[in-house]
């Protein structure tokens, strides 16, 4: 390891109503493989977003080979040789590997693109950096790994001294991340600095050579890998104190029947093989870091989207569930995460969209029943204490916590006995947080069965009957409340094959 | 302003559809002045013929854009419907209620068509209705070996379907075509606003994946929609061979300019989830007024779309400022 090439110290940095940065430090040295981690939420991307420029700071300093910096763009990052390889690709695939990598800095040739130097200088990039890509085929013919990989040439043509992997080997095969961490090694030996964004356990403790560790966005602690194990970055990630109070027993009568039984659910990638079980009147938490797996599960299960194979029993009768439509009428209601995407008609009025599962129900003859809707809708406005000046009111006007409402209003109205919500409290404030945590075990009490999606680790604690882990498309644990931890939980989030 | 604004009366009409029935006012006057053969009543009426068959075609075209979608192949739908039946009427000899039947089937067959491609196949609106569009008129063609087609005269032997259009009693002449045409505006109204159906194809214009998970078969109701602006189209026909007689093959293109001009410049928006039955009747009236003045005053038809387009502009413009304002 050489000498510090980046200092962040202090760095705070707020969004309205959220602290997402309290005065957190991070260094990077020439020549180290520097791992930020923590869990989702945890801060690692908008300090990542400071650091490139697309975020300003509130407070702190950014010093960056010795002078104090403060980038206000990605361009200017980049020009400092400060460059990000994203998680996801932004590459144009009908265009050629060399003109994705030369995009809107194409070499010229008079008035004409040269681009037989493009091709010579693709080739030489990555002659240095040992990947066997043509640079005149097209993108869209090379495998997502193969992509990557020119991701990473492009960000390291702009002269780079400093790369952030943001996720890389998210997408990519084994084969294809021994590639990833020999480039990663040789960029290391080249006097770079790289920092390393990643959740699998495994490949930090290969590639890095310290690990820092964010928590709820605060600093968390900064260990040497090789000297520390699995077990204490966990810790150190998980290590706060838990303000709600945590479940500690099921709810759920031991002899409650179960209302669903899914067995080796697969769906694509991110479903394999999934089987698990709901009774009545429980909370099931599916825990797991972003992208395990959980949401593609229940909407596979939910007739969202084709699954390949899988059984489904409901009520012990097999059920076929292909459309939503299906799993409506077998009385399952879907709460998705993005609920201004899938949970809502933003233009239209409360009224509307509470009824919307159920419209059927409100006819007079062929034509809606008005009266009969807007007293549905007022029926749960008052219960669920939806704030809002009428059930006429467009739900675009609401807050998320009482757009969430609604969309409960919606599957209550439609008296389903199976309830997937998938991260019920996403973007909602405290209080509205509180009031659905209530509402939830209200309803679990009557009878109804929850599956809950969560990323939080405290809503998973304090609210789950039993508790299932996901991780890349697995189910990695189930964990009975009273044996559930935050490093337990954790430990299975992060299982591998 | 303000307060006339929010007065309830106001409110309920919508303000723009208010503004827009003042602009279709004040364009009477105007023409009124320059030409005053437009204080005849054999002017009005003559500037009704062309806001018939506009006005059913817009009133389907509501209906397509309310889902998000467009419709693009309405006007040569509505002629081929016409050349079709008009063929079997005169070279075919079939009876005439048949031969209106038929006309409004052919519509419903290419509305059913565009629904199921845009609905059950998933091809793009835009380029399923350019398709169809192509393929009507082709149709139509064929179908006449491409000869044009006029329908009887009123006087002639099988002349009564114009009393859809005009009805003469006593001497003076009754506006049939306009009074059916606001039945079928109400029926529309209170399809899209009252009915399942209206309020699912509106959702679903809003936000399709929020409808189709909340367990609704969002394909049936969005190919609904195109089954019926193709339906509206095929009476459109009628209208249009009530007022003008003749159809020829090949045409129709410029009327689904108008069609869709007339629904956006009432404030059924291109985006979805928003449509006003009103406002297309309005807009219909604005561009059937504009295309009558336009030609009394001696212009090309090329002035009457300078102006249409300018109004579209300013009307679509008015529409996502007080939309803008509500939130």
């Amino acid at each position: 390891m050489g000498e510090v090439i980046l200092t962040m110290k202090g760095i705070d940095k707020s969004f309205p109503g959220v602290h997402a940065l309290d005065h957190v430090d991070f260094e990077v040295r020439k020549g180290e493989v520097h791992a930020l981690m923590g869990e989702n939420g945890a801060g690692k991307s908008t300090l990542m977003k400071i650091l490139t420029g697309i975020y300003s700071k509130d407070s702190g300093s950014i010093v960056y080979e010795g002078k104090e910096v403060s980038f206000t763009s990605p361009r200017d990052a980049q020009d400092a040789g400060i460059v990000i390889v994203h998680q996801e690709l932004n590459m144009v695939n009908h265009l050629t590997v060399a003109q994705n990598i030369f995009i809107g800095r194409e070499p010229m040739k008079g008035i004409r693109i040269d681009d037989a130097k493009m091709v010579r200088d693709s080739r030489a990039l990555f002659d240095m950096l040992g990947i066997d890509i043509d640079p005149r085929d097209k993108m869209s013919t090379l495998t997502v790994g193969k992509q990557q990989m020119c991701e990473i040439a492009k960000a390291i043509s702009h002269n780079a001294k400093l790369v952030v992997f943001d996720e890389p080997s998210a997408a990519l095969t084994e084969t294809e991340i021994e590639q990833l961490f020999k480039i990663i090694r040789d960029l290391k030996s080249k006097d770079m600095g790289i920092v390393y964004i990643s959740h699998r356990m495994d490949e930090i403790k290969v590639i890095t050579d310290r690990v820092t560790v964010m928590r709820d966005g605060t600093y968390a602690g900064t260990l040497i890998t090789k000297d520390c194990t699995k077990d204490d970055i966990i810790k150190m990630m998980v290590g706060r104190t838990i303000y709600e109070d945590p479940k500690t027993k099921s709810m759920v009568p031991p002899d409650a029947p179960v209302v669903l039984k899914v067995e080796n659910l697969n769906a694509g990638k991110m479903v394999q093989n999934v089987s698990f079980e709901l009774h009545k009147g429980e909370i099931l938490g599916f825990s797991g870091l972003m992208g395990a797996g959980r949401t593609e599960t229940m909407r596979a299960l939910f007739g969202a989207d084709p699954k390949t194979s899988g059984d489904i029993w409901i009520n012990g009768q097999k059920a076929e569930i292909r459309t939503p439509q299906d799993a409506v009428r077998l009385g399952i209601g879907y709460l998705s995460e993005d609920r201004k995407q899938f949970g809502i008609v933003l233009q239209k009025t409360i009224a509307e969209n509470t009824t919307l599962a159920t419209l059927p129900e409100f006819m007079k003859g062929i034509f809606i029943n008005r009266k009969m809707e807007n007293a549905a809708a007022q029926k749960y406005v008052d219960s669920l204490k939806t704030k809002t000046p009428g059930i006429d009111q467009l739900v675009v006007n609401l807050s998320g916590g009482n757009q969430q409402k609604v969309v409960i209003a919606k599957w209550l109205c439609r008296n389903c006995d199976i309830l997937i919500f998938d991260e019920p409290t996403r973007g909602i404030d405290v209080g509205a947080k509180n009031e659905i945590y209530h509402l939830m075990n209200q309803l679990a009490a009557e009878g109804k069965s929850i599956i809950m999606i969560s990323s939080e680790m405290t809503e998973i604690l304090r609210m789950s009957d039993r508790i299932i882990v996901m991780c890349e498309g697995r189910k990695t644990g189930e964990i009975a409340i009273e044996d559930a931890t935050q490093e337990t939980i954790m430990q299975a989030a992060t299982m591998q094959e | 302003m303000e307060k006339f604004r929010n007065l309830p009366v106001v409110k309920k009409l919508g303000f723009n559809r208010i503004i827009l029935f003042g602009v279709l006012v004040l364009m009477y006057v105007i023409f009124a002045i320059l030409s005053p053969t437009f204080l005849k009543y054999a002017r009005i009426l003559s500037a009704l013929n062309y806001a018939y068959f506009l006005g059913f075609l817009a009133l389907g075209v509501t209906f397509a854009i309310a889902t998000g979608g467009i419709d693009f192949s309405v006007g040569p739908v509505m002629f081929c419907a016409a050349l079709i039946s008009g063929q079997m009427l005169t070279k075919m000899g079939l009876p005439l209620p048949v031969c209106l039947i038929v006309s409004i089937l052919v519509g419903t067959m290419f509305g059913a068509f565009n629904g199921f491609m845009v609905a059950f196949v998933g091809i793009p609106p835009f380029i399923t209705s350019m398709a169809g569009m192509m393929i009507a008129k082709g149709v139509g063609s064929v179908f006449t070996r491409t000869q044009s087609v006029s329908w009887p005269q009123a006087s002639q032997a099988n002349g009564w379907y114009r009393m859809l259009v005009k009805y003469r009693l006593n001497g003076t002449q009754i506006p049939t075509g306009l009074i059916i045409l606001l039945l079928v505006a109400v029926i529309c109204g209170i399809v899209l606003n009252k009915t399942k159906a209206g309020r699912y194809i509106l959702c679903l214009g809003s936000n399709k994946e929020a409808v189709r998970l909340s367990g609704v078969n969002v394909k049936k109701w969005e190919m609904l929609a195109y089954l019926i602006c193709g339906t509206l189209a095929g009476i459109a026909a009628i209208f249009y061979v009530g007022a003008y007689t003749t159809v020829q093959p090949g045409l129709g293109d410029t009327f689904n300019n108008e069609a869709i001009a007339s629904c956006v410049m009432g404030g059924t928006s291109m985006a979805g989830g928003l449509a006003s039955v009103g406002g297309t009747i309005i807009g219909t009236m604005i561009i059937a007024l504009l295309q009558e003045g336009i030609m009394a005053l001696g212009f090309q038809k090329d002035y009457q779309y300078v102006i249409t387009g300018i109004i579209v502009l300013i009307a679509v413009y008015a529409d996502i400022r007080s939309r803008k304002r509500k939130n």
